[in-house]
C-alpha cells in the first residue's frame, strides 16, 4: 500500500471532528474555544494542500495559504475582543455571559 | 488581461479599496481631530461605489482578475442597496456616536472596509474570492460589535458574534476545501458543471450552514438577539442593513450560480431553513420587551420569507429575493434610525416602554416609524406588501404551497409584536421627556417611511421591473 | 516508508488535537497546539507542498501560537474554574464527534483507489516555492491584496479595541535627549577637602 489522498482526508476529517468536540466540550472556556477553532483551520488547510498535491492544481495552495493568513488575523481581532471582555468583567468564562440571555 | 481593464470592471471595490487606504493614512497621520473629515470621506465614497455599482447594473455581466470577480446585474442591485444603506446609516450616526463616547475615527474606517467585504464576496465568481470577501465583512464586524469598549454588554455582544462567526467562517471553509477537492476547480464556473458526488453534497450543505449564519437564518440565528441588543445602536442600525442584504444576496447567488444544477438536492435543505427562520423569528419576537431584540427575531424571520425566494429556485426567485430584500432593509433601516432618536440624559433606551407617548412627544417620528411598521409587516397597502407577494408567488410558482402557507401563519403572528409597538407609539401615555433628535436622524426615518409609502406604487412598480431584469444575466 | 511516516505524523497529530482540547491548563493546550502544528507540516512536507509546510511553522507557531500564550498568560484566569462542566459534556459530545466522523470519513472513503496517478506538488515549475510564487501575484492578484487588507483591518481592530491612551505614561522624547547639551547635565564644581559641595 502506498501513500494516498484517502489518508489525508481521512486525517483532516479527524482534525476537524477533534475541533468541533473541543468547541462542545469546552463551552466555558473561551481560549480553548479559539484554540479547537484553529484545529479546524489546520484541519481545512491539510485538507486543500492534499487535494492540490494529488490532483497536481496549485490553487488549492494558494487557498490554504490565504486560509492561514485570515487565520492569522482572525486570531489576532479574536484575542483583542477578549482581553476587552477580560477588563471589562475581570472573567472570560462564557456562562458568565448572561448579561445577555435568549 | 491587463490590469487598467481589471481596476475598471471592479470600480465599486478598486475605488472603496483606494479611498479607504488614503483615509487610514489621513487618520494616522492627522489623529482624532479628522474624525469628522474621514466620516465625510467614507459616506462620499460609499455613495460614490453605489453609482458605480449602478453603472455595473446597467452594462451586464462583467469580469476582472481573471474571472475571480464577476459582476452580474444581480449582484450589482444587491451592491447598489449595500452601499447606499452603508453610506446613510454612517451618516446618520453621528450624534448618537459621541453620546455614546465611541465617535473615534476608525468607526467609518471599520464601516467601510465592511461594505467593500460585502461588495467583493457578492461579486464572487470562486470560493476563494467568496471566502476572503466574508472575512473582509466579518472582521470588522466583530471589532464593531465591541466597539463600546468600555461597555460590558457590547464587549460580551463582540465576543460572542466572534466566536459563533469564526465557526461558521471554519464550517464554510471547510465546505468550500471540499468541493474544491471534489470538482477539481474553486471556480463557480467548474463547479457548476461538476456531477454530484458524495464529497460535494457535504461540501455543499457544510456550505449552506456557513451562509445561512452570516445570514441569520435558523438554526443558526442564536447570535442575532444577542448581538444586537448589546452592540451599540449606531452598529446595529448597520449590521441589520447593508451586511443582512448582502449575506441574503450572496447567499443566492452561490446556490444559483455555483450549485444551480443541483437544484433539487438544496433546494429542500432551504425551504427547512426558511419555514423554521419565519417560526422561530416570528415566535421569538412575541415575548421580547427589548426593542432591539424585538428588530433581531423580526429580521430572523424577514430573512425566512427572503428564503421562500431562494428555496423557489433561480427562474422565479432571484428578482423576488432582490424586491423582498431591498423593500425590507429600507424599512428596517428607518426602524433603527428611529431608535436612534429616543434618548434619554445622552443613553439609548430599548425597550418598548420607553415609546409610550412618542406621537405627542415627536409626531413626525412616531408617524414614520408606523408607517415603517406597517410595511416591515407587509400590511397590504405599504410596500413591504408587494414584497411579500412577490416571494409567495415564487413559492407557488415552484409548488411549495406548504411553504408559503407557513409564510402566511408566521405574517398574522407577527402582527402581534408590530402592532404591540404601535399601540405604545400612539395610545399610551407618556412618562418620561426625550433628548431632542438630530434633524439627520429625522429626516433618515422619514425618508424611508416616504419610500415605503403605499402612495409610491410607482416605485414599486420601477423596483420590481429592476429586479425582474436583474436576473442571473 | 512514506506511509510508515504518515502513520506516525499522522498519530501524533490526532493525539497533541485532542490533548489542546482536553488539557486542563491553557498554557498545555498552546504548547500542543504547537506540537500539532509542527507535526503537520511535516505531513505536507511529505507529499512535496514545502512552502506550505514552512509557513505553517512561520505563521502559527512564531506568531498565532506566540500570541495565544501571550494572551493566557496576561490573563489572570482561574483554569479549575474553567475546566468544570467537561464531564457533563464529554458523552454527548464523543457520540455527535462519532457521528460527524463516520459522515466525513465516508467521504474520505469515497475517493476512488490509484487517484495519486496525478499527483505533483508544484505544477509547471521546479519547485514549490516557485510554482506558488509564478501564479500568486499575477493569477491571483487579487486574493494577494485582499489579504493584504484583511490584515490591515485586523491590525486597526486589535489597536482600537485595546490602545489606551494614558496622559500619563512616560514617554521617550527622542528630541529632547538627543537636543540635551552637556551644559544642561553636567556641573562642575572645585570642591576643596574638608568644606564638602
Amino acid at each position: 500500500m502506498e501513500l494516498t489522498l484517502n489518508h489525508y482526508v481521512g486525517l483532516s476529517a479527524l482534525l476537524f471532528t477533534i475541533g468541533v468536540f473541543g468547541i462542545f466540550v469546552n463551552r466555558k472556556n473561551v481560549i480553548v474555544i479559539l484554540m479547537a477553532i484553529e484545529l479546524i483551520l489546520l484541519s481545512v488547510n491539510i485538507n486543500l494542500v492534499a487535494f492540490s498535491v494529488f490532483n497536481g492544481d496549485i490553487a488549492g495552495q494558494i487557498f490554504a495559504m490565504f486560509v492561514l493568513t485570515v487565520a492569522a488575523a482572525e486570531a489576532a481581532v479574536g484575542l483583542a475582543i477578549l482581553v476587552v471582555y477580560f477588563r471589562t468583567r475581570g472573567a472570560i468564562a462564557v456562562e458568565d455571559v448572561n448579561v445577555l440571555r435568549g | 488581461m491587463n490590469l487598467i481593464t481589471d481596476l475598471q470592471n471592479s470600480a465599486p471595490e478598486a475605488a472603496l479599496a483606494i479611498i479607504g487606504l488614503a483615509a487610514v493614512l489621513i487618520g494616522a497621520i492627522v489623529g482624532e481631530g479628522s474624525r469628522l473629515l474621514i466620516r465625510t470621506i467614507a459616506v462620499a465614497a460609499l455613495a460614490g461605489a453605489a453609482v458605480l455599482a449602478a453603472q455595473q447594473y446597467g452594462s451586464g455581466r462583467l469580469e476582472a482578475f481573471g474571472a475571480l470577480y464577476v459582476a452580474t446585474p444581480f449582484v450589482a442591485f444587491a451592491k447598489i442597496g449595500l452601499y447606499a444603506l452603508a453610506a446613510i446609516s454612517l451618516l446618520v450616526s453621528g450624534k448618537s456616536l459621541k453620546e455614546a463616547a465611541v465617535d473615534r475615527y476608525e468607526y467609518p474606517l471599520l464601516i467601510l472596509f465592511a461594505a467593500l467585504g460585502g461588495g467583493v464576496m457578492l461579486s464572487a465568481n470562486s470560493l476563494m474570492t467568496l471566502y476572503l470577501g466574508v472575512e473582509t465583512l466579518s472582521l470588522p464586524s466583530y471589532v464593531l460589535a465591541a466597539f463600546r469598549r468600555d461597555h460590558v454588554r457590547s464587549a460580551e455582544a463582540g465576543l460572542k458574534y466572534f466566536v459563533l462567526g469564526a465557526l461558521a467562517s471554519g464550517l464554510l471553509l471547510y465546505g468550500c476545501s471540499l468541493v474544491y477537492g471534489f470538482t477539481g476547480s474553486a471556480s463557480y464556473d467548474v463547479i457548476a458543471e461538476a456531477d454530484l458526488s458524495i464529497g460535494l453534497t457535504f461540501g455543499m450543505v457544510l456550505i449552506i450552514i456557513g451562509l445561512a449564519f452570516k445570514a441569520s437564518a435558523a438554526p443558526l440565528h442564536v447570535w442575532t438577539p444577542d448581538v444586537y441588543a448589546g452592540a451599540p445602536t449606531p452598529v446595529v442600525t448597520f449590521f441589520a442593513t447593508a451586511p443582512k442584504l448582502a449575506a441574503v444576496a450572496v447567499f443566492a447567488n452561490v446556490m444559483f450560480s455555483a450549485f444551480n444544477g443541483h437544484e433539487t438536492d438544496w433546494s429542500p435543505i432551504i425551504a427547512i431553513i426558511a419555514a423554521l427562520s419565519m417560526i422561530i423569528g416570528s415566535l421569538g419576537a412575541l415575548t421580547q420587551s427589548s426593542l432591539k431584540r424585538l428588530l433581531a427575531y423580526s429580521s430572523i424571520a424577514n430573512v425566512g420569507f427572503a428564503l421562500i425566494g431562494l428555496a423557489a429556485g433561480v427562474e422565479v426567485g432571484a428578482s423576488a429575493i432582490l424586491v423582498y430584500m431591498a423593500i425590507y432593509v429600507v424599512g428596517t433601516l428607518g426602524l433603527f434610525v428611529g431608535l436612534l432618536t429616543i434618548r434619554k440624559d445622552g443613553e439609548p433606551l430599548d425597550t418598548i416602554d420607553d415609546l409610550n407617548g412618542l406621537a405627542k412627544a415627536k409626531p413626525l417620528v412616531a408617524f414614520g416609524m408606523t408607517v415603517l411598521i406597517f410595511s416591515v409587516a407587509g400590511i397590504p397597502p405599504a410596500a413591504g406588501f408587494w414584497g411579500k407577494l412577490a416571494v409567495f408567488q415564487a413559492g407557488l410558482e415552484a409548488d411549495l404551497l406548504w411553504l408559503v402557507l407557513v409564510g402566511v401563519v408566521a405574517s398574522v403572528i407577527s402582527l402581534g409584536y408590530y402592532l404591540r409597538v404601535v399601540w405604545a407609539m400612539m395610545v399610551k401615555p407618556s412618562d418620561s421627556t426625550l433628548d431632542r433628535s438630530d434633524w439627520v436622524e429625522v429626516a433618515a426615518v422619514v425618508g424611508a417611511s416616504v419610500a415605503v409609502f403605499p402612495v409610491l406604487t410607482i416605485t414599486i412598480q420601477s423596483l420590481l421591473d429592476a429586479a425582474a431584469s436583474a436576473t442571473l444575466g | 516508508m512514506p506511509l510508515i511516516a504518515f502513520y506516525i505524523l499522522g498519530a501524533i497529530v490526532a493525539l497533541s488535537a485532542v490533548l489542546v482540547v482536553a488539557a486542563r491548563n491553557p498554557v498545555h493546550s498552546v504548547l500542543w497546539l504547537i506540537c500539532a502544528f509542527f507535526t503537520s507540516a511535516g505531513l505536507l512536507v511529505l507529499i512535496g507542498a514545502e512552502f506550505l509546510a514552512m509557513l505553517l511553522v512561520v505563521v502559527y507557531v512564531g506568531a498565532v501560537a506566540v500570541l495565544f500564550l501571550f494572551v493566557v498568560m496576561m490573563l489572570d484566569v482561574d483554569f479549575v474554574e474553567l475546566k468544570q462542566g467537561f464531564q457533563n459534556y464529554v458523552v454527548s459530545g464523543a457520540a455527535i464527534a462519532l457521528i460527524l466522523f463516520a459522515e466525513i470519513g465516508v467521504i474520505a472513503a469515497s475517493i476512488g483507489p490509484g487517484s495519486n496517478a496525478t499527483m505533483d506538488p508544484s505544477p509547471g515549475a521546479d519547485t514549490n516555492a516557485e510554482a506558488i510564487g509564478a501564479v500568486l501575484y499575477t493569477d491571483y492578484l487579487l486574493l494577494f491584496q485582499l489579504a493584504g487588507l484583511i490584515l490591515l483591518i485586523a491590525m486597526i481592530g486589535a489597536i482600537v479595541l485595546t490602545l489606551r491612551g494614558r496622559p500619563r505614561a512616560k514617554r521617550q522624547n527622542i528630541a529632547e535627549q538627543t537636543g540635551r547639551k552637556r551644559k544642561d547635565a553636567v556641573e562642575l564644581r572645585d570642591v576643596r577637602p574638608g568644606e564638602g559641595v
